[in-house]
């Protein structure tokens, strides 16, 4: 039997069409995964505020300046006012502590750049996650490591899922540790 | 079904869902078959489509996805947190705080809490602690957050051009404070100077410092005149009051210490006084766990309203009747020498002629009924509170105090605490004003947050008078009919950027306080006048009235009351609770003035009489520009957006009109065209027409809703204000359709759709049978075998429990979930198609005759199923169980099928035809000032996504994480629903099922309880407490029918199968219930 144009076209070219962009689908899909993620987003910010310096060398607790994390949903970026509670004499002739003063004495929010973000539809509460006893590196990597702050872990819904799925596994740190709630409305209303 | 229809002839108490389902016109089968209008798709029509080809678009869709892909460098861009420069201590960014205040709406001084997220309110509650009204508000309170946000409001001062510039004249400039300050003070002055009145229209005054402060003003400018413009303010209560005790302020009533309650026209559950504590003391006596301590209600009306529908027995009789009742009451008593004071010779001459039998043949009333009126008033002497009706002449008013006192009724009163009113030194009547005006003698006319021109009968003639002010000055949040072409135009905050006190009550003084800043360059209306009242002394400051206020408290308040605390500790701890207590007076009820009852004589009409009401949602209209009080369907004709002659069904039938013809309502040459409602258990010869309709400049929601039936009113008024005689009605041509949620929702199928008069939807008996059989209703209870194995919810179960006897239907649940859970509006076209979006809705029922109907009320929100029919069918499983038996709902999960809607018995899912908030009024609800208004813990629903009640999931959310965070167990106790919040009736209970101490554990067990539709074997998980009727005879049917119900049952199914339709529910209902 005679092999016609629409056979070749049927049984070779198709196949490997459909087969090239599978492959080509795949690869993106895992190669860029971690830059979909945001893994490794670390934004220029308006003042270069080191947390290496701040929480790692100098020692200051996380919620010395992140004051709602216990509290309520947002664990919240300091208002102007805290950073001045040192800063009107420590280091005050810096010049990052010079722009930071004028934004104070201006009045002036300052614009931080946003690093790690959840869709809106998702209502993520750190007061209770913090009151459980998680650390904050759990989900924000080592911060007190970072001379710039950049996003460590995903904040996707499979990552949430799979601490609250596994969470003896992902947090050896807390004994008695249950499963978080996996149902919608935990997190979604 | 003939069986069936005869047994509902038989019986007659059968729910119809409407009048029309009774008499089984064609059109409803029809629209019980779309629950979401004529067709899904009616909305989007060809010609309404953009004109751009599929091929255009297609080129477009590349070169736009070309062009994003080219530009998005920065695409990981989370934007920026804008922290605190110094930040507040009291907030924390994320957590809400609520401030105490005072509502002052439509004349009220109620407590409130206002709940702001991040300085912003989103959220109006009742204040528990306030003695008035003890936590609860009304719907217009609810939702008078929208009007902060309403983006109708005046946004900056503006001044009509002067004529000499001839380029702009008849335009408004934007003018600055300071300058109107300076131009308004000349002209004070000058009107002042030259003897030339200064005349200011404002509502009536319940503020101390308010009162002072126009006083003041009036010091300062002597030919300062005020005049209280005031609509449905109870006037001929006071004068009744005046004349029968000597002064016009009346006593609180203790509805709850009242076993018989005989209403006259009076609708005090539904609008007419202080509807919250009203509703709140009559439902106390509604707990079915006291049958013994249930009150009787009596209704006499003509118009059915909230309170008829509540009724346990309910008169039909015409307003101009009710003198005639009074007195045929009086005149048994006396008769039956019952009569506790000594009525006087030329009285019991005068009232000789009224008797029951004469009555109840005068106007086809039972005289069966009529007889258990007066048997029980005259047991329940001094536990008994005739009411009459804000709307009725002096002379009824006047004849229910002295039957009151001859019953000895008086004992009800609460004459310590009285409603107080305040007059100002310098006060004008507003009847003189426009003759004043046109004279020439006014040279300076203020409008504070006060609307004549529509509020005043036409023949005031108000829009020609005040044309002929000079200097006119219009202080208002929007503008409105009146401020059209006045020389300033003034900006005034909205209560809740202002301070303020109130004194409604004489035990009680409460405090209003700002909760934001104000959002647009406005000025606070006392602020203003004191500034013009300083007169240049002293410049305007922004907290200039709070001083004023604290003031006038430190010196007059304060040292009255005696305490042992320091002004400022008082201060603060008064700010803090919203009110201060006052010290009692020692008024006991003083001596009746039996003879100003003589000489009153019983009116007479052959005619039509027209009673004009306030709109039970809209007020006087003040609210008209509300859209959430617009679509609140009325309670009882459920028509949304309009308003419209309701008339009773006999009177229909003479004039030849049906449900949305039009006829033309007449008196004295004074015309209006209305939409017909023809509403069962109307008096015949009756119409009844809400006001609050009709405005033409209220902004975009308001403008052209209905029809402004003031027209009809004169100054004179008819036999009382708000009556008329003597009135003509006709058809008129052509019909109008009215928006009504009342056949939507409806069980689909033309079997079921009988099936509901039998299934159970609403159970009912009366009290002597309850008390009889408390278990009389086991026999109805269902056990099914499920196929599939049933679900343990071992943690918290949430639930919730309706009790059908303190449930009024006074749609309170339904606005306050609305503000809640972001609900938007749909307008009146989209709920014509059936897509109105209330989470909470009241079904109402009727049974009985058209005539003589029997209402029933009941909410309807998501029962939360265990085993949820809705769930089953989501291809996407956006809608599943959580653990702790809610029926979730995953918006960024739904694709929008509609199969879970489709598949719900109860009819309680609402799907996003559009996107609601840029649908209405050129996206009226988008503006910048709107989106403050959302709560930020309830996800604002896209186009496309169903949507239902959470159990308010997003407190549940909240109560846990604060236990999780105070590191205690949570077991889901004082956690509340929006809804339960609101119920001034304390009908509903929510909490954890599984914590048998709770309430709802044991309202489950209740033995009234049951499930809606429980045959379905979906286990909902909201209960519903059967209602009980407190009616007199023993024999009642209801009873006979329950029993019948399960022969019935059976002679049904052979009925459907010999007629050969087969269908699911048909199969669903060959299931037999376990024990019958």
């Amino acid at each position: 039997m005679k092999k016609s144009v629409l056979d070749y076209a049927l049984k070779i070219r198709l196949p490997i069409t459909i087969f090239v962009i599978i492959v080509a689908y795949t690869l993106t899909y895992f190669i860029s995964r971690p830059e979909r993620d945001g893994l490794g987003y670390a934004p220029e910010q308006p003042i270069s505020y080191s947390h290496k310096l701040h929480a790692g060398e100098l020692n200051i607790d996380c919620q010395y300046c992140h004051i709602g994390v216990e509290r309520g949903r947002h664990a919240i970026i300091p208002s102007t006012e805290i950073c001045m509670n040192c800063h009107t004499l420590a280091n005050k002739d810096s010049l990052s502590i010079k722009i930071l003063t004028k934004y104070y004495n201006d009045g002036e929010q300052i614009p931080w750049k946003r690093v790690h973000k959840i869709p809106d539809y998702a209502y993520f509460n750190h007061s209770s996650h913090v009151n459980k006893g998680i650390k904050c590196e759990s989900c924000h990597g080592n911060i007190a490591s970072m001379e710039k702050v950049a996003q460590v872990h995903s904040f996707t819904m499979a990552n949430c899922l799979n601490c609250h799925r596994n969470a003896k596994e992902r947090l050896p740190y807390l004994k008695d540790v249950k499963n978080g709630p996996d149902h919608c409305n935990a997190c979604h209303r | 079904m003939d069986i069936m229809n005869n047994s509902e002839k038989k019986n007659g108490l059968e729910p119809m869902k409407s009048r029309n389902e009774l008499h089984k016109q064609d059109a409803v089968p029809e629209a019980i078959q779309a629950e979401f209008g004529e067709a899904v798709t009616a909305g989007f029509k060809l010609e309404n489509m953009s004109g751009l080809s599929r091929r255009k678009f297609m080129a477009l869709m590349g070169a736009s996805s070309a062009f994003a892909a080219a530009s998005c460098t920065e695409y990981r861009d989370n934007g920026e947190l804008m922290p605190y420069n110094k930040k507040p201590e009291s907030i924390t960014p994320g957590t809400a705080n609520h401030y105490a205040s005072t509502y002052t709406g439509n004349g009220h001084g109620w407590g409130i809490l206002i709940k702001t997220r991040e300085g912003r309110p989103v959220k109006i509650d009742g204040n528990p602690l306030h003695p008035i009204n003890k936590g609860k508000i009304d719907s217009a309170a609810h939702a008078s957050i929208l009007n902060l946000y309403d983006p109708s409001r005046i946004k900056n001062p503006k001044r009509m051009a002067v004529s000499d510039m001839k380029l702009n004249s008849g335009q408004y400039q934007p003018a600055s404070w300071d300058d109107a300050d300076t131009e308004i003070i000349a002209s004070l002055g000058n009107a002042a100077k030259s003897r030339k009145e200064i005349a200011i229209v404002i509502p009536a005054v319940a503020s101390p410092s308010q009162k002072r402060l126009f006083d003041e003003f009036a010091e300062a400018y002597p030919t300062a005149r005020f005049y209280t413009l005031s609509t449905f303010a109870d006037k001929a209560r006071q004068k009744a009051w005046e004349k029968c005790y000597g002064r016009g302020s009346f006593p609180v009533i203790n509805w709850e210490k009242a076993n018989i309650i005989l209403s006259l026209n009076s609708d005090f559950l539904g609008n007419e006084g202080n509807t919250p504590e009203q509703i709140a003391k009559f439902a106390s006596r509604r707990d079915a766990d006291k049958p013994d301590e249930f009150n009787r209600l009596y209704v006499a009306e003509g118009a059915m309203s909230l309170t008829g529908s509540n009724a346990d027995y309910r008169l039909r009789i015409t307003p101009e009747a009710q003198l005639d009742l009074v007195f045929t009451l009086l005149n048994e008593l006396c008769t039956k020498g019952q009569c506790s004071i000594a009525c006087p010779l030329q009285l019991q001459q005068q009232i000789k002629k009224y008797t029951i039998n004469g009555f109840a043949a005068n106007y086809k009333v039972s005289a069966e009924t009529l007889g258990y009126l007066l048997d029980d008033l005259m047991a329940n002497k001094g536990k008994a509170i005739v009411y009459a009706g804000d709307c009725l002449p002096e002379s009824v008013h006047i004849a229910v105090n002295i039957l009151n006192a001859a019953l000895g009724n008086d004992k009800i009163y609460d004459p310590k605490i009285t409603n107080t009113t305040h007059s100002l030194n310098r006060e004008g009547r507003i009847d003189e004003l426009p003759a004043k005006m046109n004279s020439g003698k006014v040279s300076v006319l203020i409008l504070l947050d006060s609307n004549p021109a529509y509020m005043l009968p036409d023949d005031y003639r108000w829009d020609e008078a005040a044309k002929k002010v000079p200097m006119r000055i219009a202080m208002l949040e929007t503008e409105n009919e009146s401020s059209d072409g006045f020389e300033y135009i003034l900006p005034i905050h909205h209560n809740f950027e202002s301070w303020g006190d109130s004194h409604a009550r004489s035990n009680v003084y409460g405090l209003m306080q700002p909760v934001i800043q104000p959002l647009y360059d406005s000025r606070q209306k006392e602020a203003a006048l004191l500034t013009w009242t300083a007169a240049g002394k002293e410049a305007y400051t922004y907290d200039i009235y709070h001083k004023y206020v604290m003031d006038y408290w430190r010196k007059k308040i304060y040292p009255a009351l005696n305490l042992a605390v320091d002004f400022n500790t008082f201060w603060y701890s008064a700010l803090h609770d919203g009110f201060a207590m006052s010290n009692q007076s020692s008024h006991s009820m003083p001596v009746i003035n039996i003879s100003a009852a003589i000489g009153l004589k019983s009116i007479s009409n052959q005619n039509f009489t027209v009673v004009l009401q306030p709109s039970h949602s809209l007020g006087d209209g003040t609210y008209a520009n509300n859209g959430w009080l617009q679509e609140l369907p009325h309670p009882i004709t459920k028509v949304t957006w309009d308003n419209y002659a309701a008339i009773a069904p006999q009177t229909a039938a003479e004039l030849g009109v049906e449900m949305n013809d039009l006829v033309e309502v007449s008196i004295g040459g004074r015309g209006v065209t209305l939409p017909v409602v023809v509403q069962p258990g109307m008096a015949e010869k009756l119409v009844a027409v809400e006001l609050g309709y009709g405005r033409t400049d209220a902004g975009e929601i308001g403008n052209n809703v209905g029809v402004d039936a003031s027209v009809l009113m004169t100054k004179q008024g008819g036999i009382a204000d708000y009556i008329f005689t003597g009135a003509s009605v006709k058809k008129a041509e052509g019909t109008y359709k009215l928006a009504s949620t009342q056949e939507h929702h409806n069980l689909t199928d033309d079997m079921t759709k009988d099936f509901q008069y039998i299934r159970d939807i609403i159970r009912e008996a009366s009290v002597g049978e309850y008390k009889k059989n408390p278990k009389m209703f086991e026999h109805l209870k269902h056990e099914f075998e499920s196929i599939t194995a049933d679900i343990e919810y071992p943690g918290i179960k949430w639930a919730m429990a309706i009790d059908l006897n303190k449930c009024i239907g006074c749609t309170q649940c339904t606005t306050t979930c609305n503000v809640e859970n972001n609900i938007p509006v749909v307008g009146k076209d989209q709920v014509a198609e059936g897509r109105e979006m209330h989470w909470m809705r009241i079904d109402r029922y009727y049974g009985g005759t058209p005539e003589e109907p029997i209402v029933r009320h009941q909410p309807m929100n998501c029962q939360h199923c265990d085993n949820a029919p809705c769930e089953n069918v989501c291809p996407v499983v956006a809608t599943n169980h959580s653990p702790d038996g809610l029926n979730q709902m995953i918006y960024n999960r739904c694709v929008g099928t509609r199969y879970c809607a489709n598949n719900c018995p109860y009819k309680v899912r609402r799907f996003n035809f559009f996107d609601f908030r840029d649908h209405v009024a050129d996206s009226y609800y988008k503006g910048d000032s709107m989106d403050l208004l959302h709560n930020p813990e309830v996800t604002i629903r896209a186009r496309g996504v169903m949507e239902k009640c959470t159990f308010c999931v997003q407190r549940l959310s909240e109560a846990k994480s604060n236990a999780t965070r105070d590191g205690v167990e949570f077991k889901g106790e004082k956690v509340t629903t929006a809804c339960e919040d609101a119920c001034p009736a304390n009908a509903i209970t929510f909490g954890n099922m599984n914590d048998k101490q709770s309430d709802i554990a044991q309202m489950r067990e209740h033995n009234l309880g049951y499930y809606i539709l429980d045959i379905l074997n979906v286990k909902p998980n909201v209960t519903y407490l059967s209602r009980l009727k407190n009616t007199k005879s023993e024999d009642d049917i209801t009873e006979k029918t329950k029993l019948d119900d399960t022969k019935l049952d059976d002679t049904k199914l052979k009925n459907t199968k010999s007629n050969d339709i087969k269908s699911e529910n048909t199969k669903l209902n060959n299931i037999k219930p376990e024990g019958t």
